[in-house]
């Protein structure tokens, strides 16, 4: 009946969200109520340019909707008025992604994409915060790039974006999930560049690349499995808060740490590893990398060092929420009025 | 008690008619300045109320001072035509169903068209909360003080508005009395308690009538204005709860959509 509310006696949404109280109430205090609303109610996307598109209006179609680049946005306009940001330990963006939303505050809604005439298509829609671990890995021309959980891609689109990338590896150990990530890359990419060998994707434990023995990477993703807060709160199906997945749950960080580590040990020294998630739990954000750190030096003899990240939050604050200073990394919260996120990024550097 | 009629237009001073004159007295028996009682005259004439104009007698009766009663018209020009037989069956169905001396008064100059309205449709709703939704008489009583334009209301919705603070928000009925909470529309109640539902600021009531929080009492986050709702319950932004509002109506919106498709297939 509607009385009984939309879901079934105790649901895993339901599960989520007394868990979420018990420990986010705590973790962000004051926050927590607006980071609430805004995860229970409708989510904001933005949507991914494919550069690869020959659909050549898709701008300015997006500009009359009244959305933006909030990345050229951000450069253009925020980066000149802004005096804090010309300091030179800014974290760099040479970036030819454009992710389009709708400003603060506007609940529109993007149109699905659209194919161009050789069938690409001109859009991916995505959370736009999920495009800022790609922005904070900085790839270069030249640069090969691992993306060691890449399914279902879009991640793999935006990193993808920068077009004179050397080699890029997409893997992920779901098999369906790398299906469906060479789907997305076909309706994306030309066939071209798919042949060229430029792009390679494998369907592997990620933390298989921990005992290879060659760091050769100039940049690599982590961007882990994880509670995926928002979607657990939503969604019934797949949902890791089921009473079944509760060990799974509780070995994640175990998990998340060792993907981790492998993205360490797979980058050569002096290059850069971000590790990402769309949680909120301090656990699988903070506690994982500092664990990581530490075990890196203890046990495999690799130093690493986190990477200041707020003069690149503070760049894109008209965008996006973020909480106030986690002890490493950034966390953009979500908020009914800028609905992104859960989103945390860690950038790690590789000195040894 | 005098008569007034008004089938001829204020006649010119000099001119001595002796119906209209009788009129012009009436008025000013009740008080009427001159200006005042022009004023009567010109919208009767408008209404094209062939006799007299009872409305003016009973609100006489029941105490009303001429101030007050051309307000009443103002606010419900309907008023004019409405016969005395009716006017006075109107007033005694109030009267049983509660409003006595000083809430009758109240209701009327704050709500005239409650005289516009035929008995039965006063009763249909007096019916509906007391049997429907198990209001007690005197609760009744004072819902029709507080909130009389539900009599103009529809019933789906005033039952909806009922059972959503029932059933969805675990409320008593003595609590909706003393929100006052038909004088919210759905829409409006829906925001706010979702917007604190989700917050995480109110819970459902389970069986046993237990929640995990204290939830806010109706009569603090419903009859106050939405500052007051903001600043003092749900500690939020007039920004947020401007996009929630747009959201929840989107929701709302597709949600009934879909049981249209749902009850259509
Ligand atoms: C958060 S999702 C990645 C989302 C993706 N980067 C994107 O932007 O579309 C995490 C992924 O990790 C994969 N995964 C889980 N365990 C893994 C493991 N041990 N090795 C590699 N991938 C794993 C899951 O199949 C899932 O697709």
């Amino acid at each position: 009946t509607k009385w009984a509310g939309t879901r079934p006696k105790v649901a895993s949404s339901d599960l989520a969200l007394h868990h979420f109280d018990m420990t986010y109430s705590l973790q962000l205090g004051d926050l927590w109520p607006s980071v609430r609303v805004g995860m229970l109610s409708e989510k904001k996307y933005g949507a991914l340019v494919n550069s690869f598109s020959c659909d050549s209006d898709v701008i300015s179609a997006l500009q009359t909707q009244g959305c933006r680049d909030f990345i050229s946005t951000a450069l253009t306009e925020h980066l000149s008025t802004d005096p804090e940001l010309h300091n030179p330990t800014a974290a760099p963006i040479t970036s030819h992604i454009q992710c389009f939303t709708f400003p603060r505050g506007d609940i529109s809604r993007f149109r699905p994409a659209r194919s161009d005439s050789n069938g690409l298509l001109n859009y991916y829609l995505l959370d736009a915060a999920s495009v800022l671990p790609v922005l904070a890995l900085d790839v270069q021309p030249g640069h090969s790039v691992l993306d060691l959980c890449a399914g279902p891609g879009g991640k793999t689109l935006a990193l993808l974006q920068t077009h004179d990338l050397r080699f890029l590896w997409a893997n992920d150990l779901s098999g369906s999930r790398t299906a469906r990530l060479r789907r997305t890359l076909q309706s994306y990419l030309p066939t071209e560049l798919l042949m060229e060998g430029k792009v390679h994707v494998t369907s592997v434990d990620g933390r298989q690349w921990r005992d290879k023995d060659e760091s050769t990477f100039d940049r690599v993703l982590v961007d882990v499995p994880c509670t995926t807060d928002r979607h657990s709160l939503m969604e019934e199906e797949n949902n890791i808060f089921k009473r079944s997945r509760t060990r799974e749950r509780q070995m994640l960080p175990l998990l998340q740490m060792e993907l981790l580590l492998a993205g360490i040990q797979a980058v050569r020294p002096g290059g850069d590893v971000v590790y990402s998630t769309c949680s909120l739990s301090q656990l699988q954000n903070e506690c994982v990398v500092q664990r990581a750190v530490t075990v890196a030096q203890q046990e495999m003899g690799i130093r690493v060092e986190v990477q200041n990240l707020s003069s690149f939050t503070r760049l894109f604050s008209h965008t996006f929420h973020f909480a106030p200073q986690p002890a490493v990394g950034e966390l953009v919260l979500p908020h009914l009025c800028a609905n992104f996120g859960p989103i945390y990024l860690c950038k790690l550097r590789r000195m040894s | 008690i005098p008569r007034l009629f008004c089938s001829a237009p204020p006649p010119p001073k000099a001119v001595q008619h002796p119906e209209p004159e009788l009129t012009m007295r009436a008025l000013a028996e009740m008080g009427f300045s001159e200006t005042q009682a022009e004023v009567v005259y010109e919208v009767a004439k408008k209404k094209r109320c062939k006799h007299q104009v009872p409305i003016l007698t009973s609100l006489f009766v029941l105490g009303f001072n001429p101030d007050s009663m051309l307000k009443v018209l103002e606010k419900c020009p309907d008023l004019y035509v409405v016969k005395e037989s009716q006017l006075q069956q109107r007033i005694a169905n109030l009267r049983k169903l509660g409003l006595l001396e000083g809430s009758l008064q109240r209701v009327i100059s704050h709500y005239p068209q409650i005289l516009s309205l035929p008995i039965k449709k006063v009763n249909a709703v007096s019916r509906l909360l007391r049997e429907k939704c198990q209001f007690t008489v005197q609760q009744v009583t004072d819902i029709l003080r507080d909130s009389p334009h539900i009599l103009q209301e529809d019933h789906t919705s005033l039952e909806y508005v009922f059972q959503y603070a029932y059933f969805r928000m675990g409320c008593q009925q003595a609590e909706m009395v003393k929100a006052k909470l038909f004088r919210l529309s759905v829409e409006e109640l829906q925001c706010r308690h979702g917007f604190l539902e989700r917050r995480g600021l109110y819970q459902t009531p389970d069986k046993k009538g237990q929640t995990l929080i204290v939830n806010p009492k109706l009569k603090d986050f419903l009859p106050v204005s939405e500052e007051t709702f903001l600043t003092k319950i749900a500690l939020s932004t007039q920004e947020e709860f401007d996009v929630f509002r747009k959201l929840l109506a989107r929701e709302l919106e597709e949600e009934r959509g879909r049981e249209h498709t749902r009850t259509a297939s």
